[in-house]
């Protein structure tokens, strides 16, 4: 809390901002709990829960199927990374109608600061000022809350701090203000871990300015990098300044003629040398066109405007040439253009438009079904399968492998987050036994990967009643190497396996 | 329970797409480690993430309809259900288990030589030894069909002078339960090493 690169910082947060995402999407689920979780099965993880739901003790971190547990009218579903982006994006649009420099914070989606200097000659007040800016945003479907100070943390932990302010903004005169409110912030509204909490208050530290006085190496070590870098931003040691999101690309060019041009024929390719390199910059966005509007200027200062749009947003360079010839035929050129202006609107794109842009490989399907049949011959039929997926409860249930001997084209889904994947051993491997004293010294991959410092779990898993029982409790550990294993201790046998390892 | 939506590319995902790269003309330090990098080279990849790493390699493959094939043996194999959570298409994954570094490197010089193939991976776990004259056979194949070749090694050391892209992964825990992926580039005959790529993945369920 030293420095500003700014006179007047302002911080505008819109309270979990997936969720009112979600409750706009669905908006009859306005009266019940609802949550966004990570997946939507009974492993994913909640991860912002409304009021509803934290009354009826459904908190972020639980799984969906343990919350279904209290509360059978609990509404669920993901929120895709893109549309939280996407969100974040118009947010940044509409508050840049209020201030140039809007900076969203890259950590926590639905926080943005801006900088709030010299708005007084446009406004009567900072507060009038914050009142307009928190309408725009309720008229487009948000709720926010806003602090205008001095410093990037004491305005965010102010903002986090002050839920129950229904208009206009929280507003300080000087930074001495701002640092007395801050310190008096609890802990809880900082964005703080549960687990760090909880630590933090057997320890009776409860609030910003009992936080700031903790020493911040020890921070690090015993809370963690988030934490830390919380503490850091507190003290100022982390001071950066203002980073504001770009104004938005007009998606224009320009073309000046050395002579007039008459001819429509001509006036098409001249569109099509603009057109192309729009279509790129469009692409680079992840965008699709979803209207163009071509200015052409004539001599004498008379301008024709064209706006053309095609029946769906694309990429599409040959249809859209094919539209803007039809405009051209049907228009009367005289006198002659003498400059172009074409401006591109644009739209997110789907992966498919994406795709229909790009050349498709010349790969041929039925060379790489000889190939596969001449790795067979040479080393068995069983050699070349393909995996499948089963409706198995233990890990080597869950899939199967099947012999291939036709390769399909690849239909790939996309994702909202993609995680790491594990090695895994059809023949679990017989692990040392754990010995019975904490800390234990747990050697799980012999001495060069060091003993075990840290294991996830027991995930409990048993089944096969009906032929052999199986009861294994799986945990994740990670080696002092940093190697992660995935092991399970097999309660019938009392021994420890290792099933794979995450890589 | 969640509506269908339309779905479009994250920024990072939109930047793993090399044909965006090349026609946006993004810097050339900004390397991505993509198929587009790698297409007609040897590549190996060690490390603790190099797995993860690779798995997106095979999706980015089967977003521009390259056919894919994984070499390993049955000891070394992905968690299936890890790769179909991460949107592989498993049924079009080839997928083959050779005992030996010799008969992989076989195998792949059978589907190379095909050339239906966009990237091979074999997956040499901790056998470091390849014949020589296999190797050179694969990198001439893999060039004369821009066919990308990935061995995924146990360890840091050289499968040999003909490895044109050779990098180390590493993998650091962040917050809730997310996972930072590195890989530095400790060898590249295109460019100078040491340039980075991250991906940030989660953690597979129940690891946090």
């Amino acid at each position: 809390m030293k420095r500003c690169c700014v006179d007047r910082l302002a911080c505008i947060e819109l309270p979990s901002l997936p969720l009112q995402l979600l409750l706009q999407d669905q908006p009859e689920w306005k009266g019940f709990p609802c949550a966004v979780v990570d997946q939507d099965k009974p492993n994913g993880e909640l991860l912002w829960v409304n009021e509803k739901a934290r009354r009826l003790g459904i908190l972020p971190g639980m799984r969906y199927g343990s919350a279904l547990g209290l509360s059978s009218e609990l509404r669920a579903a993901e929120m895709p990374a893109h549309r939280i982006e996407d969100a974040v994006q118009k947010l940044v649009e509409a508050l840049q109608k209020f201030s140039p420099y809007i900076e969203p914070c890259a950590e926590e989606p639905g926080v943005f600061w801006i900088d709030a200097s010299g708005l007084l000659h446009l406004y009567e007040s900072l507060d009038v000022w914050g009142s307009a800016v928190r309408k725009a945003l309720s008229a487009i479907g948000y709720v926010s809350i806003m602090s205008v100070g001095f410093t990037r943390f004491g305005t965010y932990a102010i903002a986090k701090a002050s839920r129950y302010k229904k208009e206009g903004a929280v507003v300080f005169a000087d930074p001495s203000q701002e640092l007395a409110a801050t310190r008096r912030v609890p802990l809880l509204r900082i964005g703080l871990t549960p687990k760090t909490l909880t630590l933090l208050n057997k320890l009776a530290v409860r609030t910003v300015e009992d936080f700031l006085k903790l020493p911040a190496a020890g921070i690090k070590r015993r809370f963690g990098d988030h934490a830390h870098r919380l503490h850091q931003l507190g003290t100022g040691d982390l001071w950066a300044p203002l980073q504001p999101a770009p104004p938005p690309d007009p998606h224009e060019r320009v073309l000046d003629l050395d002579d007039e041009e008459k001819d429509s024929e001509k006036l098409l390719f001249l569109v099509k040398r603009l057109l192309d390199p729009l279509l790129l910059r469009l692409l680079s966005k992840g965008q699709a066109l979803l209207e163009v509007t071509c200015v052409f200027e004539q001599e004498h200062g008379e301008t024709l405007t064209e706006l053309i749009r095609p029946a769906e947003p694309t990429l599409d360079a040959a249809m859209l040439m094919g539209l803007v010839r039809l405009r051209l035929e049907s228009m009367k050129v005289h006198p002659g253009v003498t400059r172009l202006v074409m401006k591109a609107l644009g739209v997110r794109a789907t992966v498919e438009q994406l795709r229909l842009f790009v050349e498709k490989p010349k790969r041929d399907l039925k060379a790489a079904n000889r190939a596969i049949a001449r790795v067979r011959a040479a080393f068995g039929n069983d050699v070349v399968v393909r995996a499948r997926l089963e409706n198995g409860h233990l890990p080597e249930a869950r899939f199967s492998y099947e012999a291939m001997t036709e390769v399909p084209e690849a239909q790939p889904r996309v994702v909202p987050r993609r995680s790491l994947v594990r090695y895994f051993k059809p023949t679990p491997l017989l692990l040392p036994p754990r010995p019975a004293r904490e800390p234990d010294g747990w050697l799980v991959r012999g001495i060069s990967h060091g003993p075990v410092s840290r294991s996830v779990g027991p995930y409990v898993l048993s089944g096969g009643w009906w032929r052999k029982e199986v009861e294994r409790d799986y945990y994740f550990v990670e080696l002092k190497s940093g190697s992660l294993c995935w092991v399970y201790y097999d309660k019938r046998r009392r021994r420890w396996f290792m099933q794979g390892k995450v890589a | 329970m969640s509506a269908a939506v339309a779905v479009s590319p994250t920024k990072a995902e939109l930047h793993a797409m090399p044909f965006v790269r090349k026609l946006d003309g993004f810097a050339e330090e900004e390397a991505i480690f993509g198929l587009e990098l790698i297409a007609g080279r040897l590549c190996e990849v060690s490390g603790e993430a190099a797995l993860s790493l690779t798995i997106s390699l095979v999706l980015q493959a089967q977003e521009r309809s390259e056919p894919v094939a994984w070499i390993t043996d049955k000891e070394h194999a992905f968690y299936a259900p890890d790769a179909a959570a991460n949107g592989l298409d498993l049924d079009a994954l080839v997928l083959a288990f050779l005992p030996d570094a010799s008969s992989k490197a076989r195998a792949a010089d059978q589907l190379v030589r095909s050339g239906a193939f966009g990237l091979v991976v074999i997956d040499l776990a901790a056998e470091q030894r390849l014949p020589p004259a296999l190797v050179t056979r694969l990198l001439g194949l893999a060039q004369k069909h821009t066919t990308a070749i990935v061995f995924l090694s146990g360890h840091e050391t050289a499968l040999g002078s003909l490895i044109s892209l050779r990098a180390t992964t590493r993998r650091t825990r962040r917050a809730h339960g997310e996972f930072v992926c590195e890989l530095v580039a400790v060898k590249d005959k295109r460019r100078a090493p040491g340039w980075k790529h991250e991906e940030v993945l989660r953690g597979p369920t129940g690891l946090y």
